[in-house]
């Protein structure tokens, strides 16, 4: 388990599943995280099972963010892990309402950062965001990221093109700023 | 096949497989393409294999780039097509040296972001290109690609990080002629 000061994270495991097709079907997972198609119980198992148990060879960490009540409140990971450019992506989804309480999402950022550089030994931690999800913007702003890219039109949803901002933190930036 | 100027883009066969094998092996290639491992030619055989048995189809672009006089000189291809986004992502190569900075490279780029928006129907092609390989990113320039941003440090080779470069082309600004 990884200790925050608001949440644990700890790792995603097969009776997550339920919770997690609930999460994926709702209008705010859709819209935020990019899903965009319904999951049956079955495929969100499987899905599940992927995360709690990850194939051989994968370095992904894909983990459950808990409340300190030990409270189920969203997921978290940092895949895409490539050990020679010493860089992974990371990624974050709080469900309602914890996610509109001041501090649950900055405080799994701030972990998993600090997972990523002081264990992992990554160099560079990076991320997408949707142009229109100001709130995680600020989110990851405050935590030292840094935009640097815009891709144009690079997301489609209800109806039209938005911009996808990749962001991303240094190991040095985020020592010095310590 | 499809036609450009100089060049052809047909699918890739199994003759192709020493000639691949070659230049998957060639150092500079690796120094601009991001590979690292040379590949067995057993490897190379496994992956054409894979890649000259699917049919080309939406989600499966893997072109050999022939000039007109039916030299194969490189390989490009669409990869990661997003159907909802109407985007994809463009990877070339032109693996042969005498024919680099010759044009063929930004013929084949045309062609193949050609057939992207008026066949496929796509909105947005997007690329990753080191930052020092300017010979590159001058190409794609000249076909209409725009810096959208820069993935700082994401990059490890000979012993030193590097930026990525973010380029995307959207539907509209190709431009065609020099």
């Amino acid at each position: 388990m990884i200790e925050g000061t608001l949440v644990n994270l700890r790792p995603q495991e097969v009776s997550d599943a339920e919770w997690n097709a609930r999460w994926w079907a709702s209008a705010d997972c859709k819209w935020f995280m990019g899903r965009r198609y319904d999951s049956s119980l079955s495929a969100a198992i499987e899905e599940t099972r992927e995360a709690a148990v990850p194939a051989a060879g994968s370095r992904d960490v894909w983990l459950a963010i808990e409340t300190k009540d030990g409270v189920h409140i969203g997921n978290c990971g940092l895949s895409e892990v490539s050990p020679e450019d010493r860089r992974a992506k990371l990624s974050l989804s709080l469900a309602e309402p914890e996610r509109r309480s001041k501090g649950f999402g900055t405080d799994v950022v701030r972990t998993l950062v600090r997972f990523g550089f002081e264990e992992m030994n990554l160099h560079r931690i990076e991320l997408d965001v949707f142009e229109y999800n100001e709130r995680a913007i600020a989110c990851y702003r405050k935590c030292g990221f840094v935009e640097e890219a815009r891709l144009r039109q690079a997301r489609y949803a209800r109806g039209v093109h938005h911009d996808t901002i990749v962001m991303a933190l240094l190991r040095d930036q985020w020592r010095e700023a310590r | 096949m499809i036609e450009g100027a100089l060049v052809n883009l047909r699918p890739r066969e199994m003759a192709d497989v020493e000639r691949n094998a070659r230049w998957s092996a060639d150092p500079e290639l690796h120094w601009l393409l991001g590979d690292r491992y040379a590949r067995s030619l057993a490897a190379s055989e496994a992956s054409m294999r894979e890649i000259a048995s699917k049919a080309t189809a939406f989600d499966h672009v893997w072109l050999a780039i022939d000039t007109k006089d039916g030299v194969h000189i490189g390989n490009c291809r669409l990869f990661e097509t997003s159907a909802e986004e109407r985007k994809t992502k463009l990877g070339i190569w032109i693996g042969d040296e005498a024919y680099r900075s010759r044009g063929y490279g930004t013929d084949a780029v045309r062609a193949i972001v050609r057939f992207a928006f008026d066949e496929m129907n796509l909105n947005r092609v997007e690329l990753g290109v080191f930052d020092y390989n300017t010979r590159a990113i001058a190409c794609y320039l000249k076909c209409g690609f725009v810096e959208e941003g820069r993935r700082r440090q994401a990059r490890y080779a000979r012993g030193a990080y590097y930026d990525v470069v973010v380029m995307g082309v959207l539907r509209g600004e190709l431009v065609v002629s020099r």
